[in-house]
């Protein structure tokens, strides 16, 4: 009863674009992806919509092949957003859910409902050129769920959005998980992340790196961080002699050190009582997702490894 | 590719976005305007014929010297230089005949320098021989046709005066000479064509070919468009996932037809109203009756390969414009990535230019059965009537069946191509790729 990504390799001519990925998300979970451009997410999503085939591999949901799964299975939010741009907001949305088959009148009135809660309802009759970017997000996104999917892949859904409408977006996130849906996107934002998600898969060059629940990836490396801060000594000039101990940044209100695998971190504090500092501050806890990334990615690169479309401005 | 059985209602609801959507444009609501301003203009085109026609009528002067001239002398020289009227017709004259008497004459030479008249025509009778001489007076060339038109009335005229002074009688002169025009085989039943009917049949063969023609390209390309629309505005990753590319293709096809057809339906209106208003607006403009100016030739079964004709050849060639249409990024790349269609499109166009004149050839009739090209060349040989039965139903099967494989085809491509942003692709990559996709 979930999502499986099972061995599943495409390449695009001279392009691996996915090597041998499996994934398990469950059902009512909200799943990130995480990578650099072009390691393989959208094209990971793709196949999940049956929208690419794999070379190789299968992917089921809830044990059906997704190519036999009924198509309103899905919601989709691209990252390149589209819209017809002369069509008025209303009609465009009745026609994609027309598409899955909604019946008009509740498409209507479902649409309604979320300009209503997105706070836009007046731009019902307004043609999509005339909304802001953020605003055709939101129009973007009731179309993806319309139809009440199963399941709701969305890419980059926060690229491009300021704060209040990345809130917004949360909350209709949120609300879609205690509908009992599946969510899964992809995003840059760790933050974001660490806040919505149970579990990640970090992609690179076509290959899961790493996966599972959030918390058993941040303990996956064995490391862990400490954050010290003692009276009278900013620099705690000490720490890197320990042995195991690497200090990663030197902060106003605390220095982090990381802690190699095998080490104790209370050996830290004990280190600082011993020399008879004043500890202000300590604190043991697993790297953040923004660290694991980097050590498994390396630095994010903005170079394009791209097989995902570009933006074509006509 | 299991499209077939869900193609409906989604490819339904897909035409009606497309018509809607093209109807509802500004170039389309322009365009179907000035189409149909010019359709009415030119059913007008006979009034204007007319009245320039009216205006080269040559006014000549007759100023006649010689004694006893035969008594129909004028009815002979406007018989000749006008031909004979039908009953109860008023045609058009091209010479307006003025007759004078011998001291008229140097009035008539005033006349003619003030440039009142073309040309003066003086009658003399040679003392000796007793036979009539005459002189013309006139700027006009002397080897055009209106002083030739002159010199072959003037002797006609002077036959006429020669048999009377010989005693044979006006009326026996002028009595009308029998004479038929028959079919090269005899035992054909069919009347031999007049040659109004002739040029008519062949305007209309002309002009139902530049219908289809105009329609293919015209419409062909909007379908391509609306493809390369759909893919830059990246809508398409959203239909994608709504539906199949059957559908898509179906719907497109449909609705861009349908707006296609409602623009035809529009002009060929205008088209019907001109017609009915050119009676009324040709007296109004040049007085008297009009001369009318019937389609002959359009029968219904003529009619009827036309509409089939035009509905399967839009099929055909829409199916590949919209392939090709899904290969592009951008909408300034579908001028070109339609060029090769667009040549097909053309060769066929100008070869039925040339068939028309040549319905009977082997080269007409073996290209005619090339779907490509048959609704061209298969409405040239049905408007010039020497097709079979068998023939025509035989290239309807043909293009059924390259619709069919077009279709697959282009659903191939399309399913491709419609995800392939930036790179110029090759055919021969997208089949590639259709094969390892879906």
């Amino acid at each position: 009863m979930s999502l499986i990504i099972d061995s599943v390799s495409k390449r695009f001519g001279d392009v691996q674009a996915l090597e041998g990925i499996s994934l398990e998300i469950k059902p009512g979970e909200v799943f990130g992806f995480l990578g650099a451009n072009g390691a393989g997410k959208t094209t990971a999503m793709r196949l999940v919509l049956d929208i690419l085939r794999p070379d190789s591999g299968t992917i089921t949901w809830n044990g059906t092949l997704n190519s036999e799964a009924p198509r309103d299975t899905w919601g989709y939010l691209p990252e390149e957003r589209g819209l017809y741009a002369k069509m008025n907001v209303l009609d465009q949305l009745v026609f994609f859910a027309k598409l899955h088959g909604v019946k008009p009148k509740d498409a209507v009135r479902e649409t309604r409902e979320w300009l209503e809660r997105f706070r836009i309802p007046e731009y019902a009759d307004r043609r999509a050129e005339q909304l802001s970017k953020g605003n055709q997000q939101k129009i973007q996104f009731i179309a993806a769920i319309l139809h009440d999917p199963q399941v709701l892949l969305m890419d980059e859904p926060f690229s491009g959005l300021d704060p209040v409408n990345v809130a917004l977006l949360k909350e209709a996130f949120l609300e879609m998980k205690d509908r009992g849906k599946t969510l899964v996107f992809s995003t840059h934002q760790m933050e974001t992340v660490e806040e919505l998600c149970q579990a990640i898969a970090i992609l690179d060059r076509g290959r899961v790196v790493v996966g599972g629940a959030v918390r058993d990836v941040r303990r996956s490396t064995g490391r862990q961080v400490v954050r010290l801060a003692v009276d009278g000594d900013p620099e705690v000039t000490w720490l890197d002699t320990l042995d195991g101990v690497r200090v990663s940044r030197r902060g106003q209100d605390y220095t982090e050190a990381e802690v190699a695998p095998g080490h104790d971190p209370e050996l830290v504090l004990q280190e600082a009582l011993r020399r008879g500092c004043r500890v202000l501050h300590f604190e043991i806890a697993d790297p953040s997702l923004e660290e694991i990334f980097i050590e498994h990615v390396g630095q994010i690169d903005t170079s394009e490894r791209t097989l995902a479309p570009k933006a074509v401005h006509a | 590719m299991n499209g077939w059985r869900t193609l409906f209602p989604n490819a339904w609801y897909i035409a009606i976005r497309e018509y809607r959507g093209r109807v509802r444009s500004r170039s389309f609501v322009i365009g179907t305007v000035i189409l149909a301003v010019l359709a009415f203009a030119a059913m007008q085109a006979p009034i204007l014929i007319d009245a320039v026609a009216g205006g080269s009528q040559a006014k000549v002067e007759v100023v006649v010297r010689a004694s006893s001239l035969p008594a129909d002398a004028q009815t002979v020289l406007d018989q000749v230089l006008n031909g004979t009227p039908a009953p109860g017709s008023n045609q058009h004259k091209s010479f307006d005949l003025t007759w004078l008497t011998s001291d008229q004459l140097s009035a008539a030479q005033k006349d003619l320098e003030r440039g009142k008249f073309a040309a003066l025509l003086i009658v003399d009778r040679d003392a000796s021989s007793r036979d009539l001489v005459f002189t013309l007076r006139t700027d006009l060339p002397a080897d055009g046709r209106p002083a030739q038109l002159i010199g072959n009335a003037v002797t006609s005229l002077a036959i006429e005066d020669r048999l009377v002074r010989a005693g044979t009688s006006t009326a026996a002169v002028l009595a009308p000479t029998r004479w038929e025009v028959l079919p090269v085989n005899s035992s054909a039943a069919a009347p031999v064509n007049s040659l109004n009917q002739e040029i008519s049949s062949s305007l209309l063969s002309t002009g139902l070919l530049v219908l289809i023609f105009m329609a293919i390209i015209t419409y062909g390309t909007w379908v391509a468009t609306s493809v390369a629309e759909e893919k830059s505005s990246r809508v398409m990753e959203l239909m994608l996932n709504a539906t199949t590319p059957l559908q898509m293709l179906a719907g497109k096809v449909i609705g861009n037809g349908a707006a296609g057809l409602t623009q035809y339906g529009v002009i060929i209106g205008a088209l019907f109203v001109g017609l009915v208003a050119q009676g009324p607006l040709h007296r109004a403009a040049l007085g008297g009756s009009d001369s009318g100016m019937a389609i002959s030739g359009l029968t219904v079964p003529l009619l009827a390969s036309f509409m089939v004709l035009f509905a399967l050849g839009f099929l055909l060639y829409s199916l590949l414009y919209a392939a090709l249409g899904s290969l592009v990024s951008r909408q300034e790349d579908v001028q070109s990535a339609t060029s090769p269609l667009m040549m097909i499109v053309m060769v066929g166009y100008f070869m039925s230019v040339f068939a028309v004149q040549a319905i009977t050839e082997t080269w007409v009739v073996i290209l005619s059965f090339v779907p490509f090209f048959s609704p061209y060349l298969m409405l040239v040989r049905v408007a010039g009537g020497h097709v079979q039965p068998w023939e025509f139903g035989l290239a309807v099967v043909l293009m059924l069946v390259s619709i069919a494989l077009a279709l697959f085809l282009a659903a191939r491509i399309y399913s491709a191509g419609v995800l392939l942003y930036g790179q110029r692709v090759g055919l021969r990559q997208v089949l590639k790729m259709a094969r390892v996709s879906r």
